[in-house]
């Protein structure tokens, strides 16, 4: 025991003293930082102001207001000219100074009655891009929806009213906090949680991996197995990186953390008006239900996740940094026996497919399974965590996930312990069986 | 019969099988207490094999290993110093804590590997290397860490597995000091290698292995004399007479010199007789026994 704790400490200050762990924990906020602001930027860089004049040959829309756009990008402007003296003031070419860029041309003939016989014309140098089009679109069609209205005497109050949105409430039974939009929440919490869970499975396995390729191909675990047994080897190499692996996820919870409380008071402000222009602008997201995911965040049941998702990343942990270190061991110098990794990843990849179905499908039997067969299970209840399953699911996978690294590290213990000093030849997947059930 | 001293290791009727194949093929003998110990065999004979289960990386099938009368057991793991043949150390880590390292994982405590390790790089003249990373080392440098490694937890018994391959002359001339050094200390030493000359020079006592079997042990003077021929090797300043020659059967003959292979009943005092009734200055007179290396390629092609 006290071995497997010596061995644990090299492998933990080993690594994290290593420069590219420093940097990579540092950097990774970092980049979340930057990917916050660039956004910011870009897209105060990305949008241009575009002044519309509006030439009404049929002074119908003397009654109605068109409304600029919130994000400042789109201007209207009803001009009392003629359309060939409106149209001279366009600019020559797209990079010249204009008072409008682009004129709204309603024709004589234009009929609220039959909108389509004579069509108002939008004419620019520089056609507009698509979202800006939707934009014009949408406001000329309520523009004219209220024109029609009035024609059939409908008040604007009244038709307000008769607009007034209907959304159904779904709600779990027993639980009062679930909102409207709580399962959308519920989804990007889940995704967020499964995907954290699945890229760092991925990550500390291969450290694992090459960590035991290293010591079979310098030659060193001759002496470390004289020293050791190989199974306080083993159990030290995997405790000890997955303590690198808690510390930097540890770290870098903290430091995104501190990026929130700087980032989002400077852009926050920001970012929420710009996320309704941008709504508004391209209408495939509805600002409130952004608004609602926002308030239904603090009601996840933020406990459970802060003490299950560790627990299911370490179990998913033991369990495949076990398999990893058998792979490694069966590796060692030859690098080009890569397909061994084949059997190990692919139940880590179903795993994230499983989780991206079970967000839409919660109480699926796909979900189910996935959340309670080892394999999978460290992945898929993260994502469905925020669901809240029942309790005896919850227990039932984390009693399976014990015994099955339990199992997994059982048999690489006997797999490393005989593949690690095999030189010279070829360690197959066969090999591999058959070392599981020889007598040692 | 020559005196044996008390065994420290006992190898009885060990056996290992690695699928068809027998690594070591009913092997028994016993390592004396405070000598050197040849382990020798051509490669492939099986001595990685023994030595493996010896150090417990290993477990014969069956048989077993006694440890000064006990069985071998996984606290003797750490009065055994180590050394294979293939030797590597981290390349990321520094030469002080690598060596603190490895003497912890042999069960000395923090303060007492740090003391011993400041105790040998002292004793080679090397600890400005302390903080030097292994990577920066180059192969003989290292062959030196290894070496400390093996030996900083002062074991009790010290496995050398071909120490000298890779080293140059002067470093290899440390090493052997080094094992003389331990020996006279008391320790036990088994020192495996294929290299005979070096097994003449060292050694005390060997066993032969071939082919996972045990073929010859015995102490090396015991082994020369079981194994010599009867020759004699005779220095003289005048000529020989032709008629002396032609009633000896002569396998060397240089000026001056004659080795001459007598029958087997026969003295070396009846040959030198011989010669100085003929009148032949006689120089020197020495009788030839058999080189290890002879009697280990001898048996290995009889085996």
């Amino acid at each position: 025991m006290n071995k497997i704790w010596i061995i644990v400490q090299r492998e933990y200050i080993t690594r994290v003293k290593r420069r590219a762990f420093i940097i990579t924990t540092l950097l990774a906020p970092l980049g979340f930082f930057l990917l916050l602001t660039s956004s910011f930027f870009i897209n105060s860089y990305s949008q241009t102001r575009t002044d519309v004049a509006i030439v009404d040959e049929t002074g119908l829309f003397k009654d109605v207001t068109v409304p600029d756009a919130e994000d400042q990008t789109v201007y209207f402007h009803k001009i009392d000219e003629p359309y060939a003296n409106v149209e001279k003031m366009l600019p020559k070419d797209k990079n010249a100074d204009a008072k409008f860029q682009a004129v709204i041309y309603v024709p004589a003939n234009f009929s609220l009655d039959n909108a389509t016989k004579s069509s108002i014309v939008y004419r620019s140098v520089q056609r507009p891009g698509n979202s800006k089009q939707q934009f014009i679109n949408r406001r000329f069609t309520t523009a004219i929806q209220q024109l029609r209205m009035k024609k059939m005497n409908v008040s604007a109050e009244d038709l307000e009213k008769a607009r007034q949105p209907v959304e159904l409430s779904f709600e779990s039974i027993g639980n009062s906090k679930e909102n409207k939009g709580y399962a959308d929440a519920a989804a990007i919490a889940g995704l967020v949680m499964g995907f954290a869970i699945y890229i760092s499975l991925l990550f500390y396995g291969t450290m694992i991996m090459k960590g035991v390729m290293e010591e079979k191909s310098n030659r060193i675990v001759e002496v470390l197995t004289s020293s050791v047994k190989p199974f306080q080897l083993l159990m030290g190499k995997i405790l000890g990186i997955g303590a690198v692996g808690l510390t930097q996820f540890i770290l870098w919870i903290l430091l995104t953390g501190a990026v929130n409380v700087i980032a989002v008071p400077m852009f926050g402000a920001y970012m929420v008006n710009n996320t309704h222009g941008l709504s508004a602008a391209q209408s495939s997201i509805d600002p409130d239900a952004i608004e609602n995911i926002r308030q239904n965040m603090a009601s996840l049941p933020i406990m459970e996740m802060a003490f299950l998702c560790p627990l299911y990343f370490l179990g998913g942990f033991l369990l495949y940094g076990a398999l990893f270190a058998a792979i490694g061991s069966a590796m060692g110098e030859d690098s080009d026996q890569q397909s061994l990794t084949f059997p190990v990843m692919v139940p880590i990849i179903i795993s994230i497919i499983i989780a991206g179905n079970v967000l839409n499908n919660p109480d699926s039997n796909l979900g189910f399974w996935g959340s309670i067969i080892p394999f999978t299970s460290p992945v898929v209840m993260c994502s469905l965590i925020p669901f809240r399953p029942v309790w005896w699911q919850v227990a039932l996978s984390l009693s399976l996930l014990v015994a099955g690294f339990i199992l997994t590290t059982w048999l690489a213990a006997r797999i490393y312990r005989v593949a690690i000093l095999m030189y010279g030849k070829k360690v197959t997947l066969k090999e591999m069986g058959r070392l599981i059930f020889a007598k040692q | 019969m020559y005196f044996r001293p008390m065994a420290l290791l006992s190898l009885e009727h060990i056996v290992k099988q690695y699928g068809n194949y027998r690594a070591s093929d009913d092997v028994s003998f016993e390592i004396p207490q405070g000598k050197i110990f040849g382990l020798l065999g051509p490669n492939g004979a099986g001595k990685t094999t023994l030595i493996r289960m010896i150090t417990r990386i290993l477990y014969p099938d069956s048989g077993s290993i006694l440890f000064n009368g006990e069985i071998l057991s996984d606290k003797h793991t750490e009065i055994i110093g180590y050394m294979p043949e293939e030797r590597g150390l981290y390349k990321k880590m520094k030469v002080g804590e690598h060596l603190i390292y490895l003497g912890r994982l042999k069960g000395l405590s923090l303060a007492k590997a740090k003391k011993h390790v400041q105790l040998w790089l002292e004793k080679f003249d090397i600890i400005s290397w302390q903080n030097k990373s292994i990577e920066e080392l180059s192969k003989g440098m290292s062959q030196k860490i290894q070496f400390i490694a093996t030996v900083l937890h002062d074991p009790q018994l010290l496995i050398l597995d071909e120490p000298f391959s890779g080293l140059d002359p002067i470093n290899s001339k440390l090493i052997e000091e080094e094992i003389h050094n331990m020996s006279a200390q008391g320790k036990t030493i088994i020192f495996s290698t294929h290299r005979m000359e070096q097994v003449e020079e060292i050694c005390d006592d060997i066993v032969l292995v071939n082919k996972g079997k045990k073929i010859l042990e015995g102490s090396v003077k015991e082994l020369k004399q079981r194994f010599k021929e009867n020759k004699f090797k005779v220095a003289f300043n005048d000529e020989i007479r032709a008629d002396l020659l032609n009633n000896l059967n002569v396998v060397e003959k240089k000026e001056g010199e004659l080795v001459v292979k007598f029958a087997q009943e026969h003295r070396g005092n009846e040959l030198l007789k011989l010669f100085v009734e003929q009148g032949v200055e006689v120089t020197s007179f020495n009788e030839e026994l058999p080189s290890i290396n002879e009697i280990f390629i001898r048996q290995v092609s009889n085996n």
